[in-house]
Parts: structure tokens; C-alpha cells; sequence
């Protein structure tokens, strides 16, 4: 319940704080530091599940939560001021995935355990409760809480005064909601205990529920995207494993029906199937165990006695597995629409010269250097072209179709600080914007003469028809 | 000498103005049958249903197998009714469009799970294995008081109360109810408590306690 409460709050406040940001639609101190609400709180759920699962070690969980949160968020910074621009966000992003899948994995290790009689994962699975246990448990949620909520920040190149600042911040933040954390502890009856197993997943669908809130640290969309291009490649390896050519042999009408494993609809069901499979293999185990033995009792009403515990014993342990699949899913949904409005403008419709050349002013009724993403709509011969100008944050302007060389032509929209591919959901992060490859928009060749950006007409009609329409065709079924 | 099973100490009942209960002592030994005799508004029922945990005392304490009702939530005099008490009462109080077998498996439902074998077995030990799928409407007054008894002993509680189980019935049935009703509990080794007016129903007791006006006057054991 506990749980289910706090999500609900995160989810919420989440939402209202987006809300508030977008409609300031500036990123003030004040935005910032509402923007980190549901991470704290979030992180605040964490250290309150801790100390409820590990009584008795209140001291070690307060003062380990402090001390990981304060190395999260030094640490996160210092990887930002230590790499160029581009890179940290990989750097942080493959460290919380690799926390994640490990965090995640020892759940599901620790239901696994509670629920099978008689068998153990972890050796030394005794230590858990003993302060050293307790304490690297703590530090390590905390760490990476602290490594989230830092994301949250904007990238700004720090000196070494303002990261020493901003770790006595951190520590008097933590200090002050660990303390409250631990004083709501106190208020809360005995009664309401914590497994470990039940504590493992509380904490991992925490941390999965602020990184999926934010933009960049969405891991979801990047695992659906996983399973969509995998099973792209098998349905192409397998064809040519058996020395079929797929695209000279298969009809246009079987492609119809081939096409349809290519949608993102399958990325995320395939997602999910992987996803939660683990969690609700458990939950079948359980419901399909075998109740204990009663035939030595003798009395009726004992024999049904100890079998009606062992009902309600499994029923209980069924509510682990389950509420996991239940804040998972959850955390996968909201991942799935991420909280943050796009800037999409409406293409606006263009010609070109008699020479050929389309001509768009950098400072006219539109001005193409204010960082926004300018859609335009070019018809010439009874093709339509989609595609936009954009100025980078290192100052570049990049022309680009509204489509990518791999997805169906969705189009792109802006959010902060990336581009995101309709039909994927992939992010692209701005600097990278007017790079070719992968799912970043085809880049298109212009020049500027004068104040005016100038584009050739036919070269990007053929840009167009090479490299997008196919796609489109591919990715719609047909050949 | 066994323990008490029943332990009151100045147990009182008041219904607003009225006294329903006068101050009560009273000890019950386990496994003893006590009947309890007094005219209507003496305080029998009132006395029965709280030893049996379905009403709270006024003043007074009172202890059943060793568990202080009062102290007790409404769960947990609850989880009492349904572990160690089974009642009969006068009016079967079964669900009439269930069979006999399926008003006993309705005890073992809130006791803990249902287990028709186990019920069928009563109804066969109360000389009914012949009517398990009959309702209530099918079967005479003695067969619905012993589908009731199968009903109340069906848990195995350590008590087993009797509000005026037999008034319904004729004098064959009378015997034939207070015979099974001694057989079980030489069997089961409960401890029953049974109002009556009746004075040969009271005589199948080891003690008669009788009441008058919420006050204890008189007790007597059976001879024999």
C-alpha cells in the first residue's frame, strides 16, 4: 500500500511539476528545482522502504543513504565536467543501466528465493540484514538516485568551487529528508513490514520510475527499440540463412503480412514479454505449488487450519511478484509517453526559384537561429518532401529531412535538449542533429548566402526518394 | 482437578436501564456440560452469548479458555467464535437454499477451507448420511438440529453452547439430540454450556445452575 502510494505520488506530482515547467517554458532556478520534486521523492520512498526493511539498522541505512546520495550527485557531476559534451550522458546512462539490470536481476533473484522452499541464491544471504549489508544496499540505491536526480540538472560546465557547492547542497538535502524519512518511519505501526525481497523491488521500481520520468534516462524505449530491430534482422538472416533473397522472391503481398513484425507495436509487447517473463514465471510457480502435506493430522479442523495458512501463505507471497508486474508496467507505460510536450510545428509550405533553389531568410518572419525546429513543405512534381531547419547549441544551422534512413517517415519533434523520432522514440540529442546515420535525420546539403539559407530543390527531392520513401514502403508492408 | 475453561468475575450486562446480567462469579471446569435453567428475561441468553464471544460484558471480566474477551478487537473475538466455539440454537438459523452438506461446509468456509469429505463424515456421525443433499425445508425439526450440531462441531471447538437446542422439538427427538449430543462429546471431550427450560434436558448436565433475574440463586449437581 505503501508502495502503491508513493507511485501514485510520484506519478502525480510529476506531472503537475512537467506542467509547471512547461508552462514557464523557462529554465529558471525555480523550474529546475521543482523539476527535482519526484526524484527526491521518489528517492525519499527509498530510504523509508530501507529503514522499514532493514529495522534496527536505521542508523547504518540514514547515514549510507546521505553518504551514496552526495557521491551520486558529485559523481554524476564530475563526469560532466570531466567528458566533452556528447559523451557523459552515454557514460551515465550505460552506468545506470548496468545498476538497473543488476538491481533489477537481484529482485527477481530475491523473489525467487522467498518464494522457493529451501533454496538459496546468495551465499551469505544471512549478512543481509547485518550493518555492512544493510549499508552497501543503502549506498548503492542512493547512488544512483543521486546520479538521476543530477541528470536533472542542466549540463552546465562546472568549476570546482560550484561541485563542492552542490555536493554540501546535496548533503544538507539528504540529510534533511533522510531524517524526515526516518522520523515518518517511526510514526508508521510496526505491523507494516518489508522483505528483502519485497524491499529489492520497491526500490528498483522507484529508481525505474524517476529515470523513466526523465527524458534521457528512459531505459524502455531503448529495449523495445532492441527487440524491433532484432526481430528485423532475424526475419532478413533467416531468409538469406536459407539462400533466399527476401527482396527479390517475396511478394509484395506477403511483405503486407511480413511487415507487420517490423512495428513498433511488436518492440513493445516484445519489450514487455522480456521484461516482466521473469517476474511472471514466479507468480505461475507460485500459484502452482503443491500445499503441504496434512494427511498425519488427525483432526479435521487442524488439517484445514494449516492448510488455510499455507493458502494464504502462497496468496501472500503471490502479492511480491505481482505488485513488481504491477510497478513495472507502470513505470513501461508512463515510459512510453514521455512526460514532456514536443515543440512540433506545422511544416509550412515552400517553393522553389525558377533556378531551383529554395531560398528561406535566417531572420525573416521566422527567425531560423532560435534554436527551434522549423518544419517546411516542398512539392515539386507531385512529391512531397518534408524537412527542417534547426540551429544547433554549438551554434550550426543543420538542414534535415523529417525522416531518418531506418524508420517509417513520422517525422521528428523537439524536446529538451534532443530531437525525438516519432515512429521509434529514439532521442537524438541535439549537437548530434545534422550527423548521418542511424535514426538521426538525413542530412541535407545548403548553403548560406548572405542571410538567407539556400537549399537546391532537386537534390532534395532525391534525398527524399532514395533514401525515405523506400523505407517507408518497407516499413508499411509493401516492396 | 482440570482447569477452568470459564472464569467470570463480577460479569454484568446492562441494556440501557436494564440489567440484564447482575454481577456474575462463575467457573466452569473443561469438558464439564452446565446447563443453565431460569423464565424468560432471567439472563440465560444474555449469559450465553457473551461466554460465546457475540456480545461484550458492561463491567466485569471474563475469560474463555484462557483468552480475556474483553481485551480482544472485533477480529480477534471473531477469530475466537470461529476456533472455539460452536452454538445450536433453538432456530436453526441454516441457509435455505443450501443442502445439509452445504451448511456445514459453511462453517469449515469461515473456520478456514471448506472440505466436503470432512463434512459429509459429520453428517454421517449425526446419523444424516442419507440426507446430505437435502435443504433445510426437506428434513423434521430432529434433522435440522442435528445438521445444527454437525454444524456447531464441525471445527472442533473447545465449547460448545446450546441456547435452548431441543425447545422445537418433540420428546422422541429430545432423546435422540441429547443422546448424540453425549456421544460427541465423550468423543470430542468439549465443554457445553445449555440453556433450557427444561428440566429433564438439564438433567443430562453434570451441574444446573439456575438464574433469576440476572442473578445467580441456585445451583445443584446431577446426581449420578
Amino acid at each position: 500500500m505503501i508502495l502503491i502510494f508513493l507511485q501514485s505520488s510520484v506519478f502525480s506530482l510529476n506531472t503537475l511539476v512537467t506542467l509547471k515547467v512547461l508552462e514557464s517554458n523557462e529554465r529558471d532556478t525555480m523550474a529546475i528545482s521543482l523539476k527535482l520534486i519526484p526524484h527526491l521523492l521518489a528517492w525519499f520512498g527509498i530510504v523509508l522502504i530501507l529503514l522499514r526493511g532493514f529495522a534496527g539498522r536505521r542508523s547504518v541505512v540514514t547515514v549510507a543513504s546521505i553518504a551514496g546520495f552526495v557521491i551520486g550527485v558529485t559523481g554524476t557531476c564530475i563526469l560532466f565536467r570531466s567528458f566533452p559534451v556528447a559523451i557523459p550522458f552515454v557514460v551515465v546512462k550505460s552506468a545506470l543501466g548496468v545498476s538497473f539490470l543488476f538491481l533489477w536481476g537481484a529482485s527477481i533473484a530475491a523473489i525467487y528465493r522467498s518464494t522457493g522452499r529451501g533454496i538459496t541464491i546468495f551465499q551469505g544471504e544471512r549478512r543481509g540484514n547485518f550493518p555492512l549489508g544493510a549499508g552497501i544496499a543503502a549506498c548503492m540505491a542512493s547512488i544512483v538516485a543521486g546520479a538521476i536526480c543530477t541528470c536533472g540538472l542542466p549540463a552546465a560546465g562546472s568549476t570546482l568551487l560550484t561541485l563542492l557547492l552542490l555536493a554540501v547542497a546535496a548533503g544538507a538535502l539528504a540529510y534533511a529528508l533522510a531524517y524526515s524519512a526516518q522520523a515518518l518511519d517511526k510514526l508508521l505501526p510496526n505491523s507494516y513490514t518489508v522483505s528483502l525481497s519485497g524491499m529489492l523491488v520497491a526500490v528498483v521500481a522507484l529508481l525505474l520510475c524517476s529515470s523513466s520520468s526523465l527524458l534521457r534516462l528512459d531505459l524502455f524505449s531503448p529495449l523495445s527499440m532492441k527487440v524491433m530491430k532484432g526481430v528485423h534482422d532475424f526475419v532478413h538472416q533467416f531468409m538469406e540463412s536459407i539462400l533466399i533473397p527476401d527482396h527479390l522472391f517475396i511478394r509484395s503481398y506477403i511483405w503486407k503480412f511480413i511487415g507487420l513484425l517490423f512495428g513498433k507495436e511488436v518492440g513493445f509487447w516484445g519489450g514487455l514479454v522480456i521484461w516482466f517473463i521473469p517476474a511472471l514465471l514466479i507468480a505461475m510457480a507460485i500459484g502452482f505449488e503443491r500445499l503441504p502435506s496434512v494427511a498425519h493430522l488427525r483432526q479435521g479442523a487442524k488439517r484445514r487450519t494449516v492448510m488455510a495458512a499455507a493458502i494464504r501463505e502462497r496468496r501472500c507471497r503471490l502479492v511480491i511478484p505481482l505488485l513488481s508486474v504491477v510497478v513495472f508496467a507502470t513505470a513501461a507505460y508512463q515510459s512510453s509517453f514521455p512526460s514532456v510536450e514536443y515543440w512540433d510545428p506545422k511544416p509550412l509550405p515552400i517553393t522553389a526559384d525558377q533556378s531551383g533553389e529554395i531560398t528561406i531568410p535566417k531572420k525573416g518572419e521566422i527567425d531560423l537561429e532560435d534554436g527551434k525546429l522549423h518544419k517546411y513543405l516542398f512539392k515539386q512534381g507531385g512529391r512531397e518532401v518534408r524537412f527542417f531547419v534547426l540551429m544547433t547549441p554549438a551554434g550550426q544551422l543543420t538542414v534535415d529531412l523529417d525522416a531518418c534512413a531506418i524508420c517509417k517517415p513520422d517525422g521528428y519533434g523537439q524536446a529538451e535538449g534532443s530531437v525525438i523520432c516519432y515512429y521509434c522514440k529514439t532521442l537524438i540529442p541535439l549537437d548530434t542533429v545534422g550527423k548521418p546515420g542511424g535514426c538521426n535525420p538525413v542530412p541535407v546539403a545548403f548553403s548560406v548566402k548572405g542571410e538567407n539559407v539556400v537549399i537546391d530543390g532537386i537534390t532534395l527531392v532525391n534525398s527524399w526518394s532514395t533514401t525515405v520513401q523506400a523505407t517507408a514502403r518497407v516499413k508499411e508492408g509493401g516492396k | 482437578m482440570s482447569e477452568n475453561i470459564i472464569e467470570t468475575n463480577g460479569l454484568t450486562r446492562n441494556y440501557g436501564d436494564i440489567c440484564a446480567l447482575k454481577p456474575l462469579d462463575l467457573q466452569v471446569p473443561e469438558g464439564e456440560w452446565l446447563s443453565v435453567m431460569g423464565h424468560s428475561g432471567s439472563g440465560k441468553s444474555t449469559l450465553m452469548n457473551l461466554v460465546g464471544g457475540l456480545d461484550r460484558p458492561s463491567a466485569g471480566s471474563l475469560r474463555v479458555g484462557g483468552k480475556d474477551l474483553l481485551a480482544l478487537t472485533e477480529d480477534g473475538l471473531a477469530r475466537f467464535r470461529r476456533e472455539s466455539v460452536g452454538i445450536i440454537f433453538q432456530q436453526h438459523h441454516m441457509v435455505p437454499y443450501l443442502t445439509a452438506v452445504e451448511n456445514v461446509m459453511m462453517a469449515q468456509y469461515f473456520h478456514s477451507v471448506p472440505d466436503e469429505a470432512e463434512a459429509r463424515s459429520a453428517l454421517e456421525r449425526v446419523g444424516l448420511g442419507h440426507r446430505l443433499k437435502n435443504r433445510p425445508g426437506e428434513l423434521s425439526g430432529g434433522e435440522q438440529q442435528r445438521v445444527c450440531i454437525a454444524r456447531a462441531i464441525i471445527n472442533s471447538p473447545k465449547l460448545l453452547l446450546g441456547d435452548e437446542p431441543t425447545g422445537n422439538l418433540d420428546h422422541k427427538s429430545t432423546i435422540m439430540v441429547m443422546e448424540l449430543l453425549k456421544e460427541l462429546r465423550a468423543e470430542e471431550r468439549f465443554t457445553v454450556i445449555m440453556v433450557t427450560h427444561n428440566q429433564e434436558v438439564a438433567a443430562w448436565g453434570d451441574r444446573t445452575i439456575y438464574l433469576d433475574d440476572g442473578v445467580l440463586v441456585r445451583e445443584e449437581r446431577t446426581a449420578g
